[in-house]
């Protein structure tokens, strides 16, 4: 019971990460039609960006947070402007390569920096740990998925009772009507590329303190938040929360209870089945749920 | 007939440095050749059929295990193991194709790159047969009228008869009506139907003939590195054939080989940059997809836009209009 108890809260801890991850993944595809495959490296990009403010510069926590969720909002500006623009209209294979290839720049950019010594980054509940029936939990775990359920609230709120989030899925849904109602297309897209750039960098500093900041950790994160994207169905918000956490559990329940070197087939096992079985996933791409 | 003479060029091209190259150079080059044969394949899947696949690598990698598994546990000769490992990938393909290809665009993309995910998965952990993460070595090299074929430059004339073979092969099934039939189903599916083709057997077909050309390309590999290993079958790799025939120009097989030359090529040559090599070969990458979205060969069929072989003329039509 009370190992369950301690699985259950890493599999949640690590499902919300992957969660945030998919959403920021989502909400490019339903703004853009971008098929993010550079998803994974914001992630990284994330934690990298709290190494350099936290670790590097040692900046107390809060400062070191928000200057590294603003070097992220920056970088999804940049990106929006570096990528998105020229390539934006071009067929989906070529934006799939299209931001590999980003990706794997991305990738030697954060290693030239950082180098390949894998970092440790902070976390603000650092070393805590509450007992819970018997179980030992890292107080960081729960703070994560609280931190996690918080944003996406937010998130709720931002897209369904702001101007500028209807205004946003008012541009997913068409973006030439939206044009023609006299919406700033243009500033809105590049909107949804920072926010989805942000919550990447959240999703990277939540995780930063769980693995050690690598930078090879991109490519996992990215297979994961597909994987969690195609479950709870493409495009859907809800679908990408609980993608991401099945995903989470899956990995952490399946390494104990079925085959360590296994656990990851569960994962992209389901994601095969759903795609025979299912191809729009749990929630399927209901247009109202679009960001 | 236009095709034929540009791939004998290449051909020849690759014969003819093969005498003037280093030690170094010939190993590149006959990396670029396992690769062209494997990207040549997926040009069936991507190019004609319209087929996105990012599991192509786990085709390369069951080719190559298959005749690695035969030639070391099983004493095979690694011709005779070449026939059970190709074979065997086709029946793969066609087993996962017919219920994977229902899937369209970004969907199948990430369907088959879940597959390729999941062969890397099973490599790395089925020790028992597959060596796990240490891989298998001491493949026996091939053996041709009791000629070993184990230096650089004796295997890069063997891998490029057999790249000729196989571009002929694939020139001469893109000229017939199974080739026209997948470029019809790519174009569109509905009308591809109302003309009396059969889209699923088509499509399942061009994933099948695709898995054939990377399982021969795997079974190049193993027979020429003696060495395989999980990481040289990841989905990395799948990304990077792709790569290779949207850089040369999708549809083409003179493009498919330019385009596996050039990304072979490429890294090594921007390693005169320094550490920092591969951050610009991204760059780069994005650069020839945002300046070239139609390959090399688009690039070329617009220079010389009157000698446009008849199937080319749309593509060369809109590079006209954009002009």
């Amino acid at each position: 019971m009370a190992d369950l108890i301690q699985l259950l809260t890493n599999g949640l801890a690590l499902g919300s990460v992957y969660a945030l991850a998919a959403i920021g993944f989502v909400i490019v595809y339903s703004a853009t039609g971008v098929v993010n495959f550079a998803a994974g490296q914001f992630v990284m990009l994330g934690t990298f960006a709290g190494v350099a403010t936290l670790v590097n510069a040692g900046w107390p926590l809060p400062v070191g947070y928000a200057g590294a969720l603003a070097l992220m909002a920056l970088f999804g500006l940049l990106f929006y402007a570096v990528v998105y623009l020229p390539l934006g209209r071009s067929p989906v294979v070529t934006i799939i390569i299209g931001t590999v290839a980003i990706g794997i720049t991305l990738q030697n950019a954060a290693l030239l920096t950082f180098g390949s010594w894998p970092f440790r980054l902070p976390s603000p509940v650092e070393g805590m740990m509450l007992e819970v029936a018997g179980a030992v939990i890292p107080v960081h775990a729960v703070a994560v998925v609280v931190a996690t359920a918080v944003l996406i609230g937010l998130m709720w709120l931002l897209l369904n009772r702001t101007a500028l989030g209807i205004a946003m899925r008012a541009v997913a849904q068409d973006a030439k009507t939206a044009r023609l109602m006299g919406l700033r297309v243009n500033a809105l897209l590049a909107f949804t590329w920072v926010l989805a750039a942000v919550l990447a960098g959240i999703a990277g500093l939540m995780l930063g303190p769980m693995w050690f900041a690598d930078v090879n950790m991109g490519d996992p994160i990215a297979l994961k938040a597909f994987a969690a994207t195609i479950i709870g169905g493409f495009g859907s918000l809800p679908g990408a929360i609980a993608g991401g956490l099945f995903v989470g559990l899956a990995e952490v329940l399946g390494a104990s209870y079925v085959s360590s070197a296994y656990k990851d087939l569960i994962a992209f096992g389901a994601m095969i089945l759903f795609l025979l079985l299912r191809p729009q996933g749990v929630f399927g791409e209901r247009i109202q749920d679009r960001g | 007939m236009r095709s034929v003479l540009v791939l004998s060029a290449l051909i020849l091209a690759g014969f003819a440095l093969s005498f003037a190259v280093s030690e170094y150079t010939l190993r590149l080059l006959n990396m670029a050749v396992i690769a062209a044969v494997a990207v040549i394949g997926l040009n069936f899947a991507f190019g004609y059929a319209g087929l996105i696949s990012l599991g192509h690598s786990a085709f390369v990698g069951l080719g190559a295990y298959g005749l690695a598994i035969l030639t070391t546990k099983a004493d095979w000769s690694p011709w005779l193991a070449a026939i059970p490992a190709v074979a065997g990938t086709g029946l793969a393909a066609a087993a996962l194709g017919y219920p994977l290809l229902r899937l369209k665009g970004h969907y199948l993309a990430l369907a088959t790159l879940g597959l390729n995910v999941s062969f890397s998965i099973v490599a790395s952990n089925w020790i028992e047969l597959t060596g796990g993460t240490n891989g298998i070595a001491q493949i026996p090299g091939l053996t041709l009228a009791g000629y070993k074929l184990d230096g650089e430059q004796t295997f890069l004339w063997f891998g490029l008869a057999v790249l000729a073979l196989l571009g002929l092969a694939a020139l001469a099934i893109h000229a017939s009506r199974l080739g026209r039939a997948m470029m019809a189903v790519r174009d569109d599916e509905t009308a591809a139907a109302m003309t009396g083709i059969d889209v699923t057997g088509v499509s399942v077909t061009a994933f099948v003939l695709s898995a054939i050309y990377a399982a021969i390309a795997g079974c190049l590999f193993a027979a020429h590195v003696h060495f395989v290993s999980p990481d040289d079958f990841n989905y990395a790799h799948s990304i990077t054939f792709l790569s290779m025939l949207i850089v040369g120009g999708e549809g083409s097989v003179a493009g498919a080989i330019v385009g596996a030359a050039l990304l072979t090529f490429l890294p090594e040559w921007l390693r005169v940059l320094g550490e920092g090599y591969l951050a610009f070969f991204g760059l780069m990458m994005l650069a020839i997809l945002v300046f070239l979205p139609t390959g090399i060969a688009g690039l070329l069929r617009r220079w010389r836009r009157p000698a446009l072989p008849p199937q080319d003329t749309a593509a060369g039509l809109d590079g006209a209009v954009s002009r």
